[in-house]
């Protein structure tokens, strides 16, 4: 791979560079004052709605006070995005998020650029897996920022007449289409393979380029945003409760995890307090979601190693895991259920006895189905050694979720930052070692047999308290408020930011989707392997397109 | 085959304990034989015009305009359209006087946009089936003599109805056993199945899919978002439907649409079945309603 030219012209400047960072830039004693400063001066508070500490600075501190937040209190970003303020304050306001790890503690920067040219500069040289962050809201804000080796559009694949997360009424994209270089690849016998949007399984879209040497994998970059719905500036506007629903469908497949996080962020920003019964039933949920996704991968593993028996039991374990749902709730994947203060419906009462069998059942016939998978050498030999993540590279990305713990990542929020029914019945974390498709497998099928363990201590807490939320759960506001929302998704960490308007409107919703931080681990993963092992390589990771474009 | 139809796999010796633990009979018995419903209340809303206030508070929770409720008072007309319908029951939470209801029925999929939207005009008679106009439901089910080669293309989706998409080809819905398979080319295809408000940055590769499909063929779309754009409508950055961009043959509703929902979609595009909602009316309760007969 050659690293992109020194930018002389503006086609060499859109490409990425190597993803080598150069030496970091030392941080001028005046912007390392500013944030001690900061700190000194109690102008650093903590924040309840967000269970973080809230750091407001002047824009020319912005990268200053980021990194140091970073190295020095050692919080890894979790998210950045924009907000635009223009018609209150005159600015374009960035926040980042710095939590995850261990510890239960992080910080949440914000600052604010001018409406008019906002500029500042990138956070990339030092926090690498920024790239994509400040890629969409350089596009959905309109914001400069200075030194980002990759300037190519992200989400949008059309060109706008206007940033289309700015003030103003919603801009139609103009139809024509944005430039996108893909990195060129060289030498006599490399070839390339387009794969996509359109992929020939029941999947989701998006564009994938292999360079390819014989059957080894060289390097493959991905484009995405082929799901792109503007679902951020949809939430604007609307009530708490309805907004939920969208909530659901940012990565549908997790529709309790996104419901969940969501009604979090509302309850915090307003303080609407849940009742034990309500929590309970929430992690129910959320654990039988668990439960019937990770079926899901085990089954795609299985099968993309030949061994259609073993994919078709997990199948019918994780069909099983639906129906539970759609008894209980009346919906398979429990839409329109959860709901700031608490559950929009009760839990079938009729329905719990059937889901403590379930869940035994299925954690019995789990362990039959991983020894056979484990007894076959076919399939070992497929999976060991494949798609390999190491620990460095897992935290080299910030990666999250079930992908991180199979690199050897110990970083889980239903421990490190408990929530909800999690905080009486902590989760027993599996870890990996080796960060390859086995490993990925073993955690998954490990976490499986967690949740149905957890579901049974769940169902067990289930006591007589109301759990429906109130008709209209969000009292009237007198000032603006914000909140932020978090779940370990079957994806791993799952955000969800919120501001409202002193009429309890939403006026901002902004969603981390775990696989916003995980996608780039594909390209890692598949380096060196051979075309064949991808699907191995795609199925381990399950990364979702719709979450990661919304 | 046992005598509900649904296939038996047979036992290896010795494995009777493990095997247990995954059932030994799985599959549904579609399309003969009992229903499996979901053992929870049904989630689709119907609304009784004679029992309206005409307060229209069904409308103001709806949380996307699917329900509209024009006029006041018992004189309201109430127009419910099953294609933006996310099911989510908070019109009928809403209904203070007991005209809107929740009712376990989802043999929604229907041929025409028009057959999903109910109109409920004061004064009009109870509405009468119309008599299904089936020439092409013959002609469908003469071309395909009952297989059907699909090319699934998500347009845009949550990957929601991709779960239950795919739940149909696990052993419980066994959806090769009726003729009918995914295929991974839209050139071996007969069928689009499409879902998904179709996003603007998906509109050429659906176009392109389409071309590519030989003739004769139809197109089936599949969910809220695939018949009028879901919870996403009216976003700039999504076209709000699969029939702006190309023609469909049978709406799937649902968000997203189960198994037993779909199975009954891909029954009609086969014509195998007869379509059961006609201008927003469907038959319920079940006396009048024969689950998943054959022709």
């Amino acid at each position: 791979m050659t690293p992109a030219p020194e930018g002389e012209d503006e086609a060499s400047e859109a490409l990425p560079a190597a993803p080598r960072p150069p030496p970091p830039p030392p941080l001028t004693s005046a912007e390392e004052e500013v944030v001690l400063r900061a700190f000194a001066d109690g102008t650093v508070a903590w924040d309840d709605t967000e269970g973080l500490w809230s750091l407001e600075v002047p824009a020319e501190a912005w990268l200053g006070a980021c990194l140091l937040v970073q190295d020095r209190l050692l919080h890894p970003l979790a998210s950045l995005f924009g907000e635009d303020r223009s018609s209150s304050s005159g600015s374009i306001r960035l926040h980042a998020l710095f939590l995850g790890g261990r510890t239960s503690s992080g910080v949440h920067v914000r600052a604010d650029l001018l409406a008019i040219g906002p500029v500042t500069r990138s956070l990339w040289e030092r926090i690498p897996w920024v790239v994509p962050f400040e890629r969409e809201t350089a596009e959905m804000f309109g914001i400069e920022f200075l030194e980002l080796p990759d300037r190519r559009p992200l989400l949008l694949h059309e060109l706008h007449p206007r940033p289309p997360m700015t003030r103003g009424p919603a801009s139609a994209p103009t139809g024509e289409r944005a430039p996108y270089p893909f990195r060129p690849v060289e030498g006599g016998s490399v070839y390339e393979i387009p794969v996509g949007p359109v992929h020939a399984g029941i999947i989701e879209p998006g564009h994938f380029r292999f360079q390819v040497l014989g059957e080894r994998i060289l390097n493959l970059e991905l484009r995405l945003g082929y799901t792109h719905k503007g679902t951020e500036r949809l939430f604007e506007g609307r009530a708490p409760g309805p907004a939920t629903l969208l909530a659901e469908s940012v990565s549908g497949d997790m529709s309790v995890a996104g419901a969940v996080a969501f009604s979090h962020a509302i309850e915090r920003a307003l303080d609407i307090p849940i009742s034990p019964g309500a929590e309970a039933s929430r992690g129910l949920l959320l654990e039988l979601e668990r439960v019937a996704f990770l079926l899901g991968d085990v089954a795609g593993i299985a099968l993309d190693t030949g061994y259609a028996a073993g994919a078709a039991q997990a199948n019918v374990l994780r069909e099983r895991a639906y129906e539970a749902l759609g008894n209980l709730t009346g919906s398979r994947l429990a839409r329109a259920v959860v709901s700031p203060g608490g559950l929009r419906r009760p839990l079938r009462t009729e329905a719990l006895p059937g889901i403590g069998a379930t869940v035994a059942r299925t954690s019995e016939a789990l362990t039959v189905l991983h020894e056979r998978l484990l007894d076959n050498s076919a399939v070992e030999d497929r999976l060991l050694g494949t798609g390999v993540i190491s620990r460095a590279m897992a935290e080299a990305l910030n990666l999250v979720g079930p992908v991180a713990r199979a690199s050897g990542v110990d970083r889980d929020l239903r421990r490190d930052r408990p929530y909800g029914a999690y905080r009486d019945h902590p989760v027993r974390t599996t870890l990996g070692e080796k960060g390859d498709v086995a490993a990925r497998l073993q955690v998954k099928v490990e976490e499986v047999r967690e949740g149905c363990r957890l579901a049974g201590v769940f169902l067990e807490g289930l006591g007589a308290e109301p759990t429906v939320a109130p008709r209209e759960p969000v009292p009237r506001l007198r000032e603006a408020a914000h909140g932020l929302g978090w779940v370990e998704s079957p994806r791993g960490e799952f955000l969800v930011w919120v501001a409202l308007d002193a009429q309890g409107t939403l006026s901002r919703v902004h969603v981390r989707d775990p696989s916003f931080l995980n996608w780039p681990a594909i390209e890692r993963a598949v380096q060196g392997n051979i075309v064949p092992d991808f699907p191995l390589c795609n199925k381990s990771l399950n990364l979702s397109y719709s979450g990661y474009d919304r | 085959m046992s005598p509900d139809g649904s296939t038996r796999p047979e036992k290896a010796a010795g494995s009777e304990r493990n095997d247990d633990a995954f059932g030994s009979v799985v599959t549904v018995a579609f399309p003969l034989g009992p229903r499996p419903a979901l053992r929870a209340p049904g989630r689709t809303p119907r609304h009784q015009p004679g029992q309206c206030d005409g307060v229209g508070a069904c409308a103001g929770a709806c949380p996307n305009g699917a329900l509209r409720v024009e006029g006041s008072g018992p004189g309201a007309t109430v127009t419910i359209d099953y294609g933006l319908c996310l099911f989510c029951g908070l019109c009928v939470d809403a209904c203070a006087s007991g005209a809107l209801e929740s009712v376990a029925f989802d043999e929604l999929a229907v041929r025409r946009r028009s057959d999903l939207i109910s109109i409920h005009r004061a004064g009009d008679a109870a509405p009468s089936p119309p008599v299904l106009r089936d020439e092409v439901a013959e002609r469908i089910g003469r071309l395909f003599a009952g297989s059907l080669a699909i090319r699934e293309v998500d347009a845009g989706s949550c990957n929601g109805c991709e779960v239950e998409v795919g739940a149909l080809t696990w052993p419980r819905y066994d959806l090769e056993r009726l003729g009918i398979r995914f295929v991974a080319s839209p050139r071996h295809a007969d069928a689009l199945l499409v879902t998904g408000p179709v996003t603007r940055n998906m509109r050429l590769a659906l176009l392109k899919t389409h071309r590519a499909m030989p003739g004769p063929s139809i197109v089936l779309a599949v969910g809220a978002c695939g018949i009028a754009g879901g919870p996403f409508v009216r976003s700039p950055q999504v076209e709000n439907g699969v029939d702006q961009v190309v023609p469909v043959e049978v709406y799937v509703p649902g968000c997203p649409p189960s198994p037993m929902a779909l199975l009954y979609g891909l029954w009609l595009a086969l014509g195998k079945v007869d379509q059961r909602l006609h201008d927003g009316e469907f038959p319920f309760p079940a006396g009048e309603h024969r689950s998943n007969s054959g022709p």
